[in-house]
């Protein structure tokens, strides 16, 4: 793991940690409903401030907490062409499978690549720090994998032209 | 499997086995191939007289650069009328086979190569040009020599597919053949720049003696002035020059070179495919990798025994 991504992880942890304090918490606005405040935005009051973690511009971590759900939004580095029709692809690929992610959102918030929602719900039914790992494993494996992919096309792309080529030789 | 064959496998094994001496009978087939090219196998007088015919696309621009002469070279005494639909048959009598097996190989070889056959006429035919070029180039240095010569001749052009074309140009120390691509979806065209990078790089890297390979988005300008095409230059569209020095147009390398360098676009493309599904196929996996840790959050539920109020269990029957 390189120098600046373990404090970057080290930092989404416990911003996570202490975002996800949530508790079951009615909707103020119309009876018997019970939504994620920070999807519906209609009591300012229960929604917490904003934060930012970022490693650099082309990677962030947006979190988004309030009284009953937390929404996490990440940026993928994309460093060129290749790599954004990658986390593209890929991203696409989880989405369509958000149903049994369970807290996938199936579209990311803007200037995003791929986006989390966590209910009070969640929390209930699962650990909190196994979801707080499931994200930084994430982030990690992400990155790895777009890369891998990366190399894989161009260690292919070589070995197709060589061999086109060598009957001519 | 990384390269692809030259000869239409189907024609190649369906042939193979009806000579093979086995009972005749009576075939009704239509075979596809590359480039929206179609076979059809049929017996239509006797089962004893198979008749292969073949439809390409650009059939009237091939036979202008001469197609005709060449496939009448290859396939001589077993050509027919053209079946009504197609635009060339050649009809082989079981009975009246070549006698040793070596000339039915090789029968069985040059029909499967019908393809390749009918699109060599233009490659030959700038071969040809080439040579002469050549020569004439030969009696002048290079300042002498007046403008016609070492200027190239005109540019052959196949358009073998709905927007796709090969271009073939002569010059007197070289052939240029430019294939131009259409890339549909943003992940074809960035795939395939990924791919043809290595192409262009190839020849300075490993391979020096292979053609060079150059690939731009607005046409080359060999291309000026030719009708139909496209100039706006837009990133769908890209173009692909091969440069075919003289070592790779001696008589007796052309064969080869010209089955090799029409196979390129499918190749190319096939490739692109293959790593797009393979791409595929690791996101699934690593989807999965992802659900187990997400599954990995959620508390094992204990299984508890149960009782009744009275204090009796439930119990499993065996």
């Amino acid at each position: 793991m390189s120098q600046s991504l373990r404090p970057y992880l080290q930092c989404v942890r416990s911003s996570l940690t202490a975002a996800l304090s949530l508790s079951n918490f009615a909707s103020q606005a119309s009876e018997r409903h019970n939504v994620p405040e920070i999807e519906a935005q209609s009591s300012p009051e229960v929604l917490l401030n904003p934060l930012t973690v970022s490693r650099n511009e082309n990677e962030k971590v947006f979190i988004e907490p309030s009284i009953n759900s937390v929404r996490i939004s990440i940026k993928i580095k994309q460093a060129d062409e290749i790599e954004h029709i990658l986390v593209h692809k890929f991203t696409r690929f989880l989405t369509q499978r958000a149903e049994s992610f369970f807290i996938l959102r199936r579209k990311p918030i803007k200037g995003y690549d791929i986006s989390f929602l966590i209910t009070n719900f969640h929390t209930e039914e699962m650990l909190k720090h196994k979801l707080v790992d499931f994200i930084i494993q994430f982030m990690e494996e992400v990155d790895k994998e777009i890369s891998e992919m990366k190399l894989f096309l161009n260690a292919r792309a070589r070995f197709v032209a060589e061999s086109f080529l060598t009957p001519f030789d | 499997m990384l390269l692809l064959d030259y000869q239409n496998v189907l024609i190649e094994s369906m042939l193979k086995d009806r000579f093979s001496g086995a009972a005749p009978v009576s075939i009704d087939q239509v075979v596809s191939d590359f480039d929206g090219v179609t076979f059809h196998i049929s017996t239509p007088e006797s089962k004893t007289k198979i008749r292969v015919s073949i439809h390409v696309k650009c059939f009237q621009e091939l036979v202008q650069y001469g197609a005709q002469a060449v496939l009448e070279r290859e396939y001589g005494p077993y050509i027919v009328e053209p079946e009504s639909g197609y635009d060339f048959s050649v009809q082989v009598d079981l009975e009246n086979l070549p006698a040793d097996q070596e000339g039915k190989d090789d029968l069985i070889r040059r029909i499967s190569l019908l393809k390749r056959n009918a699109m060599a006429a233009p490659f030959e035919q700038a071969f040809d040009e080439f040579a002469q070029r050549q020569e004439e180039a030969s009696k002048y240095t290079s300042e002498s020599a007046p403008q016609g010569v070492l200027e190239g001749g005109e540019v052959r052009a196949i358009h073998y597919r709905e927007e796709e074309a090969i271009y073939i140009k002569a010059s007197h120390d070289r052939v240029t053949v430019i294939f131009s691509t259409i890339f549909r979806e943003e992940t074809d065209r960035i795939f395939g720049k990924v791919f043809l990078q290595e192409f262009v790089d190839a020849r300075r890297r490993a391979i020096q003696n292979a053609p060079q390979v150059l690939f731009r988005h607005d046409p080359p300008l060999e291309l000026e002035g030719i009708p139909g095409i496209n100039t706006s230059g837009s990133g769908e569209v890209g173009y692909i020059t091969f440069v075919l020095f003289p070592r790779h147009l001696t008589a007796q390398r052309r064969e080869e070179v010209i089955s090799h360098i029409q196979t390129f676009r499918d190749y190319f493309h096939y490739h692109i495919k293959a790593s797009k599904a393979y791409i595929h196929s690791r996101m699934r996996r690593r989807t999965a990798d992802f659900l187990q840790v997400l599954r990995r959050a959620r508390p094992e539920t204990e299984e508890k025994e149960r009782k009744t109020a009275s204090g009796r269990t439930f119990r499993v029957q065996a």
